[in-house]
């Protein structure tokens, strides 16, 4: 996952540089070649089955009025792409997951880092057991999280209202789930609370990346705890930081047990995601609408995308006036 | 001191948001004890009102936990097993090998990391169908161990790349063919196949959306994470048996993550340094 690998290819790479840990890639020759192929073989099969052959079907699907079953022969041309394109309940879902995964991933990744930073202290105490806390959500299925939410938040005898309530707060229940905007919040909670872990073991794995004597220097010239982690480690883990954004974007707008169980895409259908949307299209309701949500899938993948690299490239240029200024 | 100062401010917050942290496993763990009066009027206490293992015989027995349970671990074993497998012997040619297409691939596989695997499940539904696998579990082991795995592979690349080419011309200069290289270097790669079993153990454990759609109408061969919807009824939950059947299905977990916790952070910032 470092930024060595995921770089384009034509940049030259740092092992070209230094020998010590690296080398050159072999030609293949002879009995090698086929060994070559028997290795790649596992991986390429699933990956042409199950990545590169969706993808190429899902695009032709989305040009059939199809429920899945029986013969793909009612070409509908861009029909389903004009449908999607004026369904407001899609949009509706595009807004929905944006704002989710925009909220989810600026309060996650600056926790996280701050919580990943603070366990690899070397004076804190008892870090193996805050670790196994904060990961500890990350083991129970998603769906399962928002089931136990779902009880948890819910106005009767849920544990926050009855605690709410014991402590003269507030006086009539609240019902999280009844408004659009605080059943999204709540989704977006739920979903920092459930990943926060893996996001954490992310940033710890950047932190131990940070060569030691870069710290050791600075304690000689005697700076702050403050002014090492502004100076040395936040600049030193930003090539990983960037990957770390992008998956974070994009786990985020893939967002959907969380939603079956937590809200149901509830109240009515204020708080519909994309996947949830797809999902319904193409295997909640009767009639199956396989080529709709096709198409759905398609454009919103392309939105995804242009999400994404509109926000690699932002990077990309921050990085290059940063550099042209020399700060 | 500082070092002291810094533990006493920080080691009290971190137990309190600790504790809200886990308060939702605790209320679980405590609810799969509870009556469901007890547990109605409960509130947000973690006291059971009762000792005993009604919830748990409710859930094992007759909402059919046994067989979900098994499900479960044979579709996390093997989908695990197959993701190892597959990524560890791509990762390795890549980063040890030149041939033709090699950087096509590459520059393929880290395009593709960012596809979003819930939007292309139709064709993967319709292509085991074709297969003839649909409702069986091979069906679902192929689902799942199918879609995923670019990230492993950039994750085995990098850190086969970074293995010292000494290594590879002292076992060329003993006469080790290409097999006999690669299974002498594979057990150097150890901490990424922590990382790659952990991940992938953890997320085909728990993984919902496959089995949900690869079983529908299926039950016997849910895992434990769709199974347990089994408890939501047409108009009320079955929540103590809920609470059981979830602390049924994080419990192995939970000592699968303590008992390998310390090569996971080594693994992954590993792997990462590549």
């Amino acid at each position: 996952m470092s930024i060595e690998t995921v770089a384009p290819p034509k940049r030259p790479r740092r092992r070209d540089r230094a020998p010590e840990d690296g080398n050159v890639r072999e030609r293949a020759k002879g009995f090698d070649k086929i060994w070559i192929l028997v290795f790649l073989a596992p991986f390429l099969l699933l990956y042409l089955g199950f990545t590169l052959w969706p993808l190429v079907a899902t695009v032709w699907y989305s040009f059939f009025d199809w429920s899945g079953f029986g013969p793909l022969d009612e070409w509908v041309g861009t029909e389903n792409y004009v449908s999607v394109l004026n369904d407001d309940l899609f949009w509706f879902a595009v807004l929905n997951t944006v704002i989710f995964a925009v909220l989810n991933t600026a309060i996650k990744l600056p926790l996280s880092l701050f919580v990943a930073v603070l366990l690899t202290r070397k004076w804190l105490r008892g870090k193996k057991v805050f670790r196994t806390v904060f990961f500890a959500p990350l083991i129970i299925p998603v769906a399962m999280a928002g089931l136990v939410f779902t009880y948890l938040l819910n106005p009767s005898n849920g544990a926050l209202n009855s605690l709410l309530r014991d402590l003269g707060i507030i006086e009539e229940s609240v019902d999280v789930f009844a408004g659009r905007w605080s059943a999204l919040i709540v989704l977006v909670l739920v979903s920092i609370w459930q990943i926060f872990g893996q996001y954490m073991i992310y940033w710890m794995a950047a932190l131990q990346n940070v060569p030691e004597e870069l710290y050791e220097a600075a304690d000689i010239d005697g700076a702050s705890a403050w002014q090492k982690l502004t100076m040395i480690t936040l600049p030193m883990i930003r090539p990983v930081a960037v990957i770390i954004v992008l998956l974070a974007l994009i786990n985020a707008m893939h967002v959907f047990g969380l939603v079956v169980t937590l809200t149901g895409g509830g109240p009515g259908t204020s708080t519909y995601v994309v996947s949830y949307f797809i999902y319904q299209e193409a295997f909640g309701t009767v009639p199956f609408e396989y080529g709709y949500a096709s198409a759905a899938a398609l454009l919103f993948s392309v939105i995804a995308f242009i999400m994404v690299t509109s926000q690699g490239a932002f990077v990309r240029k921050a990085n290059r006036l940063r550099k042209e200024y020399g700060v | 001191m500082r070092i002291s100062k810094g533990n006493l401010i920080a080691i009290p917050v971190l137990i309190v948001v600790g504790l809200l942290w886990i308060y939702p496993f605790l209320w679980t763990i405590s609810a799969a004890f509870k009556t469901q009066g007890g547990l109605f009027s409960g509130g947000a206490s973690l006291l059971p009102d009762q000792l005993n293992f009604d919830n748990f015989v409710r859930a094992w027995v007759n909402a059919g936990f046994s067989q979900y349970f098994v499900n479960t671990v044979i579709y996390a074993v093997a989908s695990t097993a197959i993701e190892l497998v597959k990524s560890a012997l791509c990762g390795y040619v890549l980063a040890r090998y030149d041939f033709p297409g090699r950087t096509f691939l590459h520059r393929m596989i880290i395009a593709t990391l960012f596809i979003p695997v819930a939007s292309i499940i139709i064709p993967q539904f319709v292509l085991v169908d074709q297969l003839g696998l649909l409702n069986t579990r091979a069906g679902v082991i192929l689902a799942m161990s199918g879609a995923a795995g670019a990230l492993y592979v950039l994750l085995f690349i990098g850190f086969f790349s970074g293995v010292p080419s000494d290594l590879f011309d002292a076992a060329k200069l003993d006469g080790a063919g290409f097999l006999r290289t690669f299974w002498l270097i594979l057990p150097l790669a150890k901490p990424v196949i922590a990382v790659v079993v952990i991940f992938q153990f953890v997320s085909n454990w728990n993984e919902f959306n496959i089995p949900l759609v690869f079983t529908l109408g299926q039950p016997e061969l849910q895992n434990l994470a769709v199974g347990m919807l089994s408890f939501r009824g047409e108009h009320s939950v079955d929540w103590t048996g809920f609470a059981a059947g979830m602390t049924i299905s994080f419990a192995p977990m939970l000592l699968v993550f303590l008992f390998f916790q310390s090569y996971f952070v080594r693994g992954l910032a590993g792997a990462v340094k590549g």
